[in-house]
């Protein structure tokens, strides 16, 4: 896997975290009454974390993430049989067939998130 | 929608070697069949979800859970630990039971939250501690959930 693509991975499932626990009740609930989680910590932790790798992505990589991010709110979406699943166009088969899948930081022609190739 | 439709019995360990919680995640991982990297990404995830409180909920169970990206559809998998293992869990006791329970950032059928309420009451039920200790293969387990029926 392309590193970079393993960071922004990493960034959008933190966020994905983030939101759920600003943005659920059912997932704030269920974290705090049954792990006994405290949101407020929970979440500066998560921040600090998502700044952490944000940081550690290159110059050139950080930039069109923050341009998507601003833009199009998540920023790396699965191609899931041969669709992007960020705005639901087909990928070109070459590239969802890829055999070395996800060697390459790629995006989607049409929403110009990056991809990241799942069976 | 049951538990039991979420869970086979290639997902099913009841003897997990590993002797450190970290050893258990990552044995319970592979129970999923994901690739290496996708594994690996998981592992920190479900790292980071431990590092804001222990899915130890007591009694001996735990859940490790989150939502990544590397998985396409709700994934989850159940694991023993005979002798158990310490998971800093809320009451401090060792963890002899895990259910994992991994989904996708969005899904269509929204079934994170309930599998992750379901699994919480079925450990949660007085009865099931102790028979999960007792069962002698994973087709035990899957008839367990069954007649919980939940």
């Amino acid at each position: 896997m392309h590193a970079q693509l393993q960071i922004l991975l990493e960034i959008q499932d933190l966020k994905t975290q983030r939101r759920e626990l600003l943005e659920t009740p059912g997932e704030r609930d269920m974290e705090e009454q049954v792990f006994h989680v405290s949101i407020d910590d929970a979440l500066a932790k998560l921040e600090e974390k998502i700044r952490e790798m944000e940081d550690s992505l290159s110059a050139q990589v950080r930039g069109r993430y923050q341009r998507l991010a601003g833009r199009r709110g998540r920023v790396v979406v699965p191609v899931i049989r041969g669709t992007c699943y960020g705005c639901f166009v087909s990928v070109p088969t070459s590239l969802a067939s890829d055999a070395e899948r996800n060697q390459d930081l790629r995006s989607c022609e049409n929403c110009g998130r990056f991809l990241y190739l799942i069976d | 929608m049951e538990l039991r439709e979420f869970f086979s019995e290639s997902v099913v360990e009841l003897d997990l070697k590993g002797e450190s919680k970290d050893e258990v995640i990552k044995e319970m991982i592979a129970l999923l069949g994901l690739d290496e990297k996708s594994e690996g990404i998981l592992y920190k995830m479900l790292k980071r979800r431990e590092n804001l409180g222990s899915t130890g909920i007591g009694k001996g169970i735990a859940i490790p859970h989150c939502r990544s990206l590397v998985v396409n559809r709700l994934r989850v998998a159940f694991g023993r630990k005979a002798s158990g293992v310490d998971f800093k869990s809320i009451d401090e006791q060792p963890v002899r039971h895990i259910f994992l329970i991994v989904a996708p950032p969005l899904e269509v059928s929204n079934q994170y939250l309930p599998v992750l309420g379901k699994i919480a009451q079925f450990a949660r039920e007085p009865d099931v501690p102790e028979r999960l200790n007792a069962m002698q293969s994973p087709r035990e387990f899957l008839a367990l959930l069954e007649e919980k029926n939940l």
